[in-house]
């Protein structure tokens, strides 16, 4: 579904070069949920904003679907339509009620009619729980209630994936559960996943592999029982001794 | 330190009731020192002159054509049908039947009266007033209009459009108004009506030419706001649009521009309260606005004074509405 070959990223900030990722490779297929590991500054939110193209790789290639999205006669629009994300800081848009925060991709981007955008949008608002807030503005929703509004703004487009980067991060403790909630029910239901995340019990319980990332690169790759229980690199051992 | 504590606490005190005292006294003040001053140089106040600039009763007069007599008055609804005879025609008139000065059998010669009628007329002042609207409205869109435009073009990574977009801010932000109006109506002015009058094309008339260096004038300060407006919204608002797959001009269009314009509706409204004003100086090119409307006045009424306060006062009535319209459409976009 992703293959990413050999992708670097360099950002030039204040004239330094910062090596954001050094020639990673990795594979997500249909179904799969993968949990991205890593201190913080290892790359993993520039990982996954690769996929879809908010950060462009400088080298390598990143195909999804079958379609490579460094290719620049590639309409990236079109791939970003069935990629959705979700960000750490939700980035709902504060002049549009819920319900419209939902449906305007689907009716400027798909072109669905506003009844049809409307009516599967309020079903996407009941699955993540606030149907009842649907013609409130965001700023009168707790963090947790935004998340998942901004969880189905993402799927009422109908991705074929969903990225994830760090959706609980700015919550409060209380309002985390909530969120992963939601997430684990999408993993059930086999969404194909790529989840940026400091929740270890999360990528124990929902992840099909786990990838884990320091200074860009990716120095391993297995199943959470591999990750957690015995973890082969040096790296590895020493972040899950400082986490756990 | 909360503000409002302190002004409910001012409210409450004495100082606060001698001060709107002080207030009122200083505005008696100034009025009445002007009136005597006016005195003092024998001016004769006519306030009662004024309102005839506004609108005005005009006596009409309906005058015969033809040499005959005047064969026929009928009568019927609120109309007088006047018919005059000669050898060779007839000549028929419908008049109001308020003031008719013939009767049936008089002899007639061309050019004589027949009947007259009162019709109210809008006066200079009101035609002034009109003109100036007119042309602040119609500045104001294409301002709105120029400013979205090259305020976008301002921050596009395209550098034609950039140093275009800077190139016809700073220009205008950095040379006096007047001189744009005299730019446009004597150079390009001068230059595209002979140009049309080369190809057998009708004239542009001076107002265009007003109309175009205002809304130039206005566009260059709104793209600057529109620039600041956008570079405000969060970089996660475009993020996010455009990982749901829109296009720019679709992010743009529902996402930044709607939040950006809110931000800037404030300024915005002080630009075009600016415009306004400054539409009086299109009386320097010959169109009609209101100050130039109260200059003509001048001249034939002899009542300086208050036509000068009576113009200051249309102005502010303009202006007040327009900062009126804006304060209503700020609460009606405000996100609770
Ligand atoms: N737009 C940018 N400009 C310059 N440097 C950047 C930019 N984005 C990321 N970086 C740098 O690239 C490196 C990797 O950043 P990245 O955000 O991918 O890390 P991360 O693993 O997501 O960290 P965190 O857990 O803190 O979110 C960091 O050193 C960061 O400072
Ligand atoms: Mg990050």
């Amino acid at each position: 579904m992703i293959d990413v070959k050999n992708i670097s990223k360099t950002f030039i900030s204040h004239s330094t070069e910062v090596k954001a990722l050094v020639n990673v490779t990795a594979r997500i297929n249909p179904g799969e949920v993968v949990v991205v590991l890593g201190p913080s500054g290892s790359g993993k939110s520039t990982f996954i904003r690769c996929l879809n193209y908010l950060n462009v790789a400088d080298e390598g290639s990143i195909t999804i679907d079958g379609i490579d999205i460094l290719d620049p006669n590639t309409d990236i629009n079109k791939v970003r339509a069935e990629v959705g994300m979700v960000f750490q800081s939700f980035n709902l848009f504060p002049h549009k009620t819920v319900l419209e925060n939902v449906t305007l991709a689907p009716i400027v981007v798909r072109k669905k009619s506003k009844e049809e955008a409307k009516k599967k949008g309020m079903a996407l608002l009941e699955k993540v729980g606030i149907q009842d807030k649907a013609n409130v503005y965001p700023d009168q929703l707790s963090g947790g209630q935004q998340q998942r509004v901004a969880i189905a703004r993402a799927l009422a487009m109908e991705p074929k994936i969903m990225l994830f980067d760090e959706p609980t991060s700015a919550l409060d403790p209380e309002m985390v559960g909530e969120v992963l909630d939601v997430m684990k029910n999408l993993a059930r239901e086999g969404m194909t996943m790529v989840v940026v995340t400091h929740e270890m019990g999360f990528a124990r319980e929902v992840a099909d592999r786990v990838i884990f990332m320091d200074e860009g690169a990716i120095v391993e790759v297995g199943t959470p029982e591999h990750f957690f229980k015995n973890p082969t690199h040096e790296r590895t051992k020493l972040f899950l001794s400082q986490i756990l | 330190m909360d503000f409002s504590l302190i002004l409910r606490r001012f409210k409450t005190s004495s100082s606060y009731y001698i001060s709107i005292g002080i207030f009122i006294m200083l505005v008696i003040g100034i009025a009445s020192s002007l009136y005597y001053s006016a005195l003092k140089i024998d001016y004769v106040w006519r306030w009662f002159r004024i309102p005839q600039y506004f609108v005005y009763q005009d006596q009409v007069e309906i005058r015969a054509q033809i040499e005959g007599e005047i064969e026929s008055i009928l009568i019927k609804d609120n109309k007088a049908v006047i018919g005059i005879k000669s050898d060779e025609e007839i000549e028929v008139h419908t008049v109001p039947i308020s003031d008719i000065r013939v009767d049936e059998g008089d002899l007639i010669s061309p050019g004589d009266i027949l009947a007259t009628y009162k019709k109210w007329r809008v006066g200079i002042l009101m035609q002034g007033l009109w003109l100036t609207l007119k042309v602040s409205i119609i500045a104001i869109v294409f301002g709105i209009l120029i400013g979205l435009f090259a305020g976008i073009a301002r921050i596009s990574s395209n550098p034609a459009l950039k140093w275009s977009a800077i190139t016809y801010i700073e220009f205008i932000r950095g040379s006096p108004l007047l001189v744009q109006i005299f730019i446009w109506y004597f150079v390009l002015g001068t230059l595209i009506n002979n140009i049309l009058a080369k190809k057998g094309i009708g004239q542009i008339s001076p107002l265009w030419f007003g109309v175009a260096a205002l809304a130039c004038f206005a566009g260059a300060y709104v793209a600057e706001m529109v620039r600041a407006g956008i570079q405000s919204i969060h970089f996660g608002q475009i993020e996010a649009a455009n990982s749901l797959g829109m296009t720019y001009i679709q992010s743009m269009r529902y996402i930044i521009l709607p939040q950006a314009l809110r931000r800037i509706l404030p300024p915005l409204a002080g630009q075009f309260i600016s415009l306004i004003k400054d539409s009086s100086l299109l009386g320097l090119i010959a169109i009609r606005e209101l100050t130039k409307a109260t200059r003509e006045v001048i001249t034939t009424s002899l009542q300086p004074f208050e036509l000068w306060f009576v113009c200051a006062i249309l102005y502010l009535v303009l202006t007040f509405s327009l900062s009126m319209f804006v304060q209503y459409l700020e609460r009606r976009t405000q996100v609770t």
